[in-house]
């Protein structure tokens, strides 16, 4: 994993990578900050990379 | 598959937003439909120009599906 | 979450722990630890090969322990990232110091054993704790055989079950002995509700994820029998009643009961249960799903302790009504089920309020920590170039491959004319595969790219991005959907869906070779705001867009800010409202952000996101005046309002001051002295709401109705409360009021819509007559007060629906663009949705909300322009005769009429433009044309269609 030298301003350290942190990191990067996404497991995606459908839409969740 | 079944070539003009969505969701729900439909992706029914259905039937089409 | 890999400002770190967190907002030191995964990122391909060859077995936790993977393993193909890792318990090398039969059967030598932990220091200016929730303990599954009987399983296992990737791919079976089951039991509040495991509050989802599950079991086998098994229905979410009254017109049953236990019995399980009157029951099923709470997660000590922020009673995220986001510590915020149990929209909105909150915190260092994405050069592709397509044919795993000869696809393009290279692929969608797909068009020079795969909706954006990558215009490209509209809904014809997927890429390859390179157009935005509506909702979207730097035109229809919050005390937990919105409005009137215009009502826009001209209309007695204002982005908070139905239940109702409303009543119990509480009350739940008179469950009554019985309780514990419902609705924390509620002596007796409580007048008292399911009679109560639990509705959506064009509810609620992922953004572009104009909800729900779309809002302000589609329509003023028929037909105003040398002529509005083409196909003369939908490009493909036959005898 490439590590980039460790930045100092603007930016933020989400802890936890299921949809919610994911979407915090996305957000944040489009309102120009730097995100530091910590995972403890070896992938993001956290439960809802495990549900085939969600209500009511019963869209893919990926 | 014997030559006397009813094979037909049915053309289909689907709206990006709502017809294509819709045969995506029909795929992730895993719904089998008959396999004699080919489509064109439009981004609304509203560009389908009559020309283009006139022309599909001249292509061969025993029908054209437009869904939007 | 692809998106999430590629972004080049995000740095993913796997494997990770938070173990120090030092300093203050701007500047905070964390310390991680980083475990190995004994495998190289850079160097993974991700071909499974090592799985392949592992010796050892391991229960895949991805599968919730159903089935087996090896220590070496990828949790599942899509991935991020996409690289296998070694899972240590059970790894042959790391426990024993033998094996390693991967090293060398990995052809790109990624494995590497000599990887150790590291730790890490980062530098951040704030921190969002998502840590996600944790499961419920086997012990306390364990009354319903759970851990003894294969065939109970907990409603993860279900969804695994029941998913196409699963262990049976998607066919729900016993688990002891693989038959289908006839009979399913679904147990709500396992975990949940429940002081034995010291879980006392709601989940808030079981409810729900029961009923979607029960109706996908039903999907699967109609004939199958399913009940749910419940104490209250709690399925107050947007258009979530709706969906049980499906579920119920599928079948499946409801039945209000407590489960005592489930046992072994015979082949079966036998579920004992007592209902409402008392009566115990026993009832065999095949199948007994437990639908568990969401526990708080298993790191939240340590993690509350490292990053010294306070808990909850329940080892949640402490947080308050106004705060709902920000943590005890300053700079650190909270967000999704960490911060209470919650359901996907919750978290993906707090998620986005949180970034919205710290881009206000944060303000002067934004921009300073980005990378900014840097494109190669444009690689110029003219017309007269030789075409050289390539086309890709996708695997999808087995997806595709399974039904569809994708070698056979891939062979056929190669014959077709203009196609220099063609391939197969696993994963198209894969890193890795972005890698390949840039190598092969510097290879062989291709100037189109034809890729055969899923969606075009989902997966266009991800191959559009590797093409700039590769230096070629993005619009050089075109999608095959050969597994979503193909492979998976022709699964048992395979030799048709190989024919069909041979058809549709020859169409393809004929429409990419008529493909011009499109330019990429952007405009500026204008950096301001504007929000209507001057409630909670709307001032807090102002202020959090002021934090950022943005100005704002706060629009206030009234003569004064607040809204609902004027008619409130306080908060279920006990929160001064009536302060918070002293604080507020003041906070408002104060910053030089913010204008606000009261009185006024926005009567025009014109305009697209970046660029809105509105005309507002403010009023003060006769006099009118029309303002101009320009903003690049529009926040609608125009909320909502206590709904007074004339019958209730079927009974007509003179509102006086015996028969309230519950606001009404809150204010009665204002102010001081003992007198102020009745000595008798009852309260109606669902007056007017859920098919009486609104169709939806308005989401604060029930809370709202304790909130009231418990403030007339701390007056006069001595006075009567009885509360007649039909699901009492307390989700989340709010449960802890309920059950104080119980304890307080409070009555609540559960009504059924067929035996609806009789609401009579007798002179100046008022008589309620209801079925009392315990005693088993009916009762009547002449009490000196009713207080009737009303519903919500929105504030007029129509004008501004009309205005705006955006959609609206069956409800006349606003409609987000995607209930799920996008759930504070409307569906024309730069239009966000905020508070009770969404849908009813608590407080805390309003202002997280706000901020979240603050949050959104505010994207395109920092961006500075917008980036226009360029699929747009393209007008020929040579050929243009200025009749006009495209602008009149055009549903988005995107084409005005302009006068060029004395002529009328057309011109689109390319940021308007939406695409759609209706335009072009009207044109009498074909003088407008449709950027990567033109008429020749349709034609070649319609022409392909029919070129089926010549091309089989070949």
């Amino acid at each position: 994993m490439a590590k980039a030298k460790n930045k100092k301003a603007g930016t933020v350290m989400v802890v936890g990578g299921g949809i919610a942190g994911v979407q915090t990191a996305l957000d944040l990067t489009d309102l120009g900050y730097y995100v530091y996404l910590v995972e403890k497991s070896a992938a993001v995606g956290g439960v809802m990379a495990q549900l085939d459908k969600t209500f009511p839409t019963n869209d893919c969740s990926l | 598959m014997s030559k006397e079944e009813y094979n037909p070539r049915i053309l289909g003009f689907l709206c990006n937003w709502c017809c294509y969505a819709a045969a995506d969701s029909a795929g992730v729900s895993r719904y089998q439909y008959p396999p004699n439909l080919r489509t064109i992706r439009v981004m609304c029914t509203g560009r389908v120009d009559p020309s283009f259905v006139i022309r599909g039937f001249v292509e061969g089409a025993a029908g054209i599906f437009t869904g939007g | 979450m692809v998106e999430a890999g590629r972004s080049p400002n995000i740095e993913i770190i796997t494997n990770a722990e938070l173990k120090s967190l030092k300093g203050s907002p701007g500047k905070f030191s964390a310390k991680i630890n980083i475990n190995p995964r004994y495998i190289n990122a850079d160097d993974c391909t991700a071909c499974g090969l090592c799985t392949t060859y592992c010796p050892r077995h391991l229960v895949d936790e991805y599968n919730e322990n159903l089935s087996l993977t090896r220590p070496i393993h990828i949790d599942y193909a899509q991935a991020v990232p996409a690289t296998y890792y070694i899972d240590p318990k059970e790894c042959l090398h790391l426990q024993h110091d033998t094996c390693q039969i991967c090293v060398p059967v990995c052809q790109s030598k990624a494995i590497d054993f000599s990887q150790a932990p590291q730790d890490r220091e980062l530098n951040v200016g704030a921190v969002v704790l998502s840590p996600g929730f944790g499961r419920i303990e086997d012990e306390t599954m364990a009354k319903y055989s759970y851990g003894i009987h294969p065939d109970v399983v907990t409603s993860f296992e279900f969804e695994r079950l029941s998913n196409p990737s699963g262990p049976f791919k998607g066919e729900v079976l016993c688990l002891s002995d693989q038959r289908h089951p006839k009979s399913i039991a679904f147990i709500q509040c396992v975990g949940s509700r429940d002081l034995n495991c010291d879980n006392g509050y709601c989940s808030s989802v079981c409810c729900m994820y029961a009923i979607k599950e029960a109706m996908v079991a039903k999907e699967h086998d109609p004939e199958v029998d399913i009940t749910v098994y419940y104490m209250d229905i709690r399925t107050q979410g947007k258009d979530f009643d709706a969906a049980k009254t499906r579920a119920e017109g599928m079948g499946i049953k409801f039945v209000r009961s407590r489960v005592a236990d489930v046992m072994p019995w015979e082949n079966q399980l036998r579920l004992t249960y007592s209902t409402m009157e008392g009566e115990h029951k026993f009832v065999p099923h095949d199948m007994v799903v437990l639908s568990v709470g969401l526990d708080s997660p298993a790191s939240a000590k340590d993690l509350a302790e490292v990053s010294k922020i306070d808990l909850n009673t329940y080892d949640f995220c402490k947080t308050s009504s106004f705060k709902p986001l920000a943590t005890s510590r300053k700079g650190v915020f909270v967000a999704g089920a960490f911060q209470g149990p919650k359901d996907i929209p919750e978290s993906v909105t707090q998620s986005s309020g949180a970034a919205g909150e710290i881009a206000g915190l944060l303000k002067k260092d934004r921009g300073k920590g980005v990378v900014v994405k840097k494109y190669p050069k444009e690689i110029v592709v003219s017309p007269e170039d030789e075409i050289r397509i390539g086309v890709f044919v996708c695997h999808c795993g087995i997806n595709i491959s399974s039904v569809v000869d994708v070698n056979k696809v891939s062979e056929y393009s190669g014959t077709m004319d203009g196609v220099s290279y063609y391939a197969e692929s696993l994963y198209s969608c894969s890193q890795d595969a972005q890698k390949v797909l840039k190598e092969k068009i510097k290879e062989h020079n291709l100037n189109r790219v034809v890729i055969a795969a899923c969606s075009p909706r989902t997966h266009e954006p991800l191959f559009q991005e590797t093409l700039k990558d590769a230096g070629l215009n993005r619009s050089l490209f075109e999608m095959v959907n050969i597994r979503d509209q193909c492979s998976w809904v022709h699964a048992n014809e395979p030799d048709q869906a190989t024919d069909k997927s041979m058809d549709l890429v020859r169409m393809a390859v004929a429409k990419a070779k008529l493909i011009q390179p499109l330019p990429e157009q952007t405009v500026p935005v204008t950096a301001k705001a504007m929000v209507i509506g001057g409630g909670v909702a709307g001032m807090t979207a102002a202020l959090n867009l002021s934090d950022q730097g943005f100005g704002c035109y706060l629009i206030e229809k009234g003569p004064q800010l607040g809204g609902n919050l004027n008619k409130v005390n306080t908060t279920l937990f006990g929160e001064d409202t009536s302060k918070f919105l002293k604080d507020i409005t003041a906070k408002v009137k104060k910053d030089k952000n913010i204008e606000v215009i009261t009185n006024a009502e926005l009567t025009q826009t014109n305009g697209f996101v970046g660029n809105f001209s509105s005309i507002v209309t403010t009023t003060k007695g006769k006099k009118s005046e029309e303002l101009t204002v320009d903003h690049g982005v529009m926040i609608v908070a125009t909320g909502g309002k206590e709904h007074k139905p004339e019958e209730v239940l079927g009974n007509k109702i003179k509102y006086s001051d015996n028969i309230v409303t519950q606001l009404e009543l809150e204010e009665k119990l204002a102010g001081k002295g003992k007198s102020r509480a009745p000595k008798s009350t009852v309260m109606i739940q669902c007056a007017g709401s859920r098919g009486d008179d609104l169709k939806y469950c308005s989401k604060n009554c029930c809370n709202h109705a304790i909130k009231n019985a418990l403030k007339i309780k701390s007056i006069d514990n001595k006075s009567q409360v009885v509360v007649l419902y039909r699901d009492i609705r307390t989700y989340g924390f709010a449960e802890d009021a309920y059950r104080e509620a119980r304890e307080k002596g409070v009555i609540f007796v559960p009504y059924k819509m067929d035996e609806k409580p009789a609401i009579k007048s007798k002179g100046k008292k008022t008589e309620v007559t209801y079925f009392d399911p315990i005693l088993q009679e009916e009762m009547t109560l002449t009490p000196d007060l009713v207080a009737l639990s009303v519903g919500v509705v929105p504030e007029d959506t129509d004008h501004l629906s009309k205005l705006l064009k955006i959609p609206v509810t069956a409800d006349n609620f606003f409609l987000e663009a995607h209930v799920k992922l996008r759930p504070v953004e409307l569906p024309v572009d730069g239009v966000f949705v905020c508070g009770l104009a969404h849908s009813p909800k608590p407080i805390d729900e309003v202002i997280v909300q706000a901020q979240a779309a603050a949050g959104k809002a505010a994207i395109p302000l920092v961006k500075g322009y917008v980036s226009v589609d360029p699929i747009v329509s393209n007008i020929n003023k040579e050929e243009c005769i200025g009749c006009s028929l495209c602008a009149n037909l055009c549903p988005y105003q995107a084409i005005q009429m302009l006068k060029v040398d004395g002529k009328r002529k057309a011109e689109t509005i390319t940021a308007s433009c939406k695409a759609c083409g209706i335009c072009a196909s009207h044109c009498p003369t074909f003088a407008i044309s449709m950027g990567g939908f033109t008429n020749e490009q349709i034609t070649s493909q319609i022409s392909a269609f029919g070129k089926v036959e010549e091309v089989e005898e070949v």
